[in-house]
């Protein structure tokens, strides 16, 4: 039984190449959006905080390419969507949108070279799923991307250990919602992309 | 993303605690009664929850078109549209105590900020990265019991075997505990998770969530997640450590090594979110959900 790994890691192998060639045009945009993060993130030329805000402008332009924003929006919102005017929605897109680009870019700014598997794809129609893993030091970070098609594949989901952007943002959103109108809700939304802008510390804008 | 957040104070109040949480417990599947029947009577599917009524805004959202649950399964096919996962009913679980529970949210909110969170920066300044990871592993192979009881519970005896055979070999090659000899080895078989506890076992059972929790110093539980989280006390090595503040002490230290490998992973959600208390309950139950799946 001398040959059985050998064998194994043929079997792994044909099976690790077959899923490439497969890998539809879904996972291979997907791909595209997420090596250009990576590529952006380990440029040398574009470390250090002086470069903060090229870095930043830059990683924007990318996730503006690859997330269907209005799309992202609409669900987060759910019921409320329609309680908003088409103005209101507009502006609405436009704020959220600002609020995850500057949170979630800055969370990336700590990327350091973990390695991103892409596990699983499928599509059913116009939508598609997409289940990847990001391996870290001491774990496995499963993330999902559900993608949309329009005139190309755009993210509107993403799912990071089972729990979904898209519902966690619902979930807030009905609840302020329920209380207060779309328009109170966009001024909460400006009002914390001011408090990040000011650098205000996190630990001062406790919500209630 | 671990949400908990937190120093385990559990000592001599984990008995008060774990009488106040049997006592709510019960309590609340007293009110919830006629919400947890048909659930009771759905035991033998694992994964089921308390069939909470979701409100109308959450279930229109859902129903328009979701393919596919947070993990890929397909829950939509053809007209057959169903309009929650599984997740979504679980994340509906009721929050009696919101006001109570705000309280103690805020109060971890700045335990984390005024305290933890600078001595862990403190600490990450002073010892570097990989004996850290060292410590990691030492009190995460410490918590074999936990793993172990859980899994035999829920009768899933592969996994179970496995983490005994990593047990013995991290404890017995891996100096203790420290290095984790045994990550690369990976079973013939497929087996689930073994990051089990009793909360997920009971979960696993068919219990539901009951109602949701935020424990000073614990951070976010459930009413089903407390109790096992009484249990567990018991299973942790670490509570036996005489005299009490030793025992403390060394969870403390736990948490504080733990807290230093995630800083900034509870800013980004508080960063991120309108109502961090929201975000956190929705969080913490879904990843709850998907553990007790996994």
């Amino acid at each position: 039984m001398k040959k059985m790994p050998f064998i194994i890691g043929m079997l792994v192998l044909v099976l690790a190449v077959s899923s490439v060639a497969f890998a539809g045009e879904a996972q291979n945009r997907l791909k595209v959006g997420i090596d250009k993060v990576i590529a952006i993130l380990s440029d040398p030329a574009m470390k250090g905080p002086a470069k903060h805000a090229e870095r930043e402008r830059k990683m924007r332009v990318v996730a503006d390419s690859f997330f269907d924003w209005h799309e992202l929006s609409k669900r987060a919102l759910a019921d409320g969507w329609r309680k908003c005017t088409p103005k209101q929605q507009e502006e609405f897109v436009t704020a959220f949108s600002e609020l995850l680009e500057k949170t979630y870019v800055r969370k990336l700014e700590k990327f350091n070279n973990e390695k991103v598997e892409y596990v699983r794809e499928q599509v059913d129609g116009d939508h598609a799923f997409i289940n990847t893993q990001v391996l870290m030091k001491d774990k496995t970070v499963p993330i999902n991307y559900v993608m949309i098609k329009r005139s190309q594949w755009m993210v509107y989901d993403v799912v990071i250990e089972g729990v979904s952007l898209v519902k966690n943002y619902r979930s807030q959103f009905s609840k302020i919602l329920s209380r207060e109108t779309p328009e109170a809700l966009i001024k909460r939304i400006k009002d914390k992309i001011r408090a990040l802008d000011e650098g205000k510390n996190v630990d001062e804008v406790v919500g209630k | 993303m671990d949400a908990r957040m937190g120093i385990s104070t559990r000592l001599s109040l984990t008995h008060l605690v774990g009488a106040a949480a049997l006592t709510l417990f019960f309590a609340s599947s007293g009110l919830a009664a006629a919400d947890t029947a048909p659930v009771l009577a759905a035991a033998e599917t694992p994964a089921a929850v308390v069939a909470a009524k979701p409100a109308d805004s959450m279930l229109l959202a859902y129903g328009d078109d979701d393919i596919w649950d947070e993990n890929g399964q397909i829950i939509k096919r053809g007209g057959a549209a169903q309009h929650m996962s599984m997740a979504d009913e679980v994340a509906a679980t009721p929050d009696p105590l919101e006001g109570w529970n705000r309280m103690w949210f805020t109060f971890n909110d700045k335990l984390y900020f005024w305290a933890l969170k600078p001595v862990a920066q403190g600490y990450s300044y002073v010892v570097p990265e990989r004996p850290r990871l060292w410590v990691h592993n030492f009190f995460h192979n410490l918590m074999y019991p936990v793993r172990f009881t859980s899994l035999m519970l829920q009768a899933k005896f592969d996994a179970a075997a496995v983490e005994t055979s990593r047990f013995i070999g991290n404890t017995a090659f891996g100096l203790g505990g420290f290095a984790d000899m045994t990550s690369d080895c990976k079973p013939y078989k497929p087996i689930g998770s073994t990051e089990q506890d009793l909360g997920l076992t009971f979960g696993y059972w068919g219990a539901g969530n009951g109602f949701y929790l935020v424990w000073p110093f614990i951070g976010p539980s459930t009413g089903r997640d407390s109790l096992g989280y009484v249990g567990d006390y018991f299973l942790t090595p670490t509570s036996y450590v005489n005299p009490w503040y030793w025992s403390m002490a060394t969870k403390g230290y736990d948490k504080v090594n733990e807290v230093s490998m995630r800083i900034g992973d509870y800013e980004t959600l508080k960063d991120a979110s309108l109502d961090p208390y929201e975000a956190v309950r929705d969080a913490y139950l879904r990843l709850r959900f998907k553990k007790m799946n996994d």
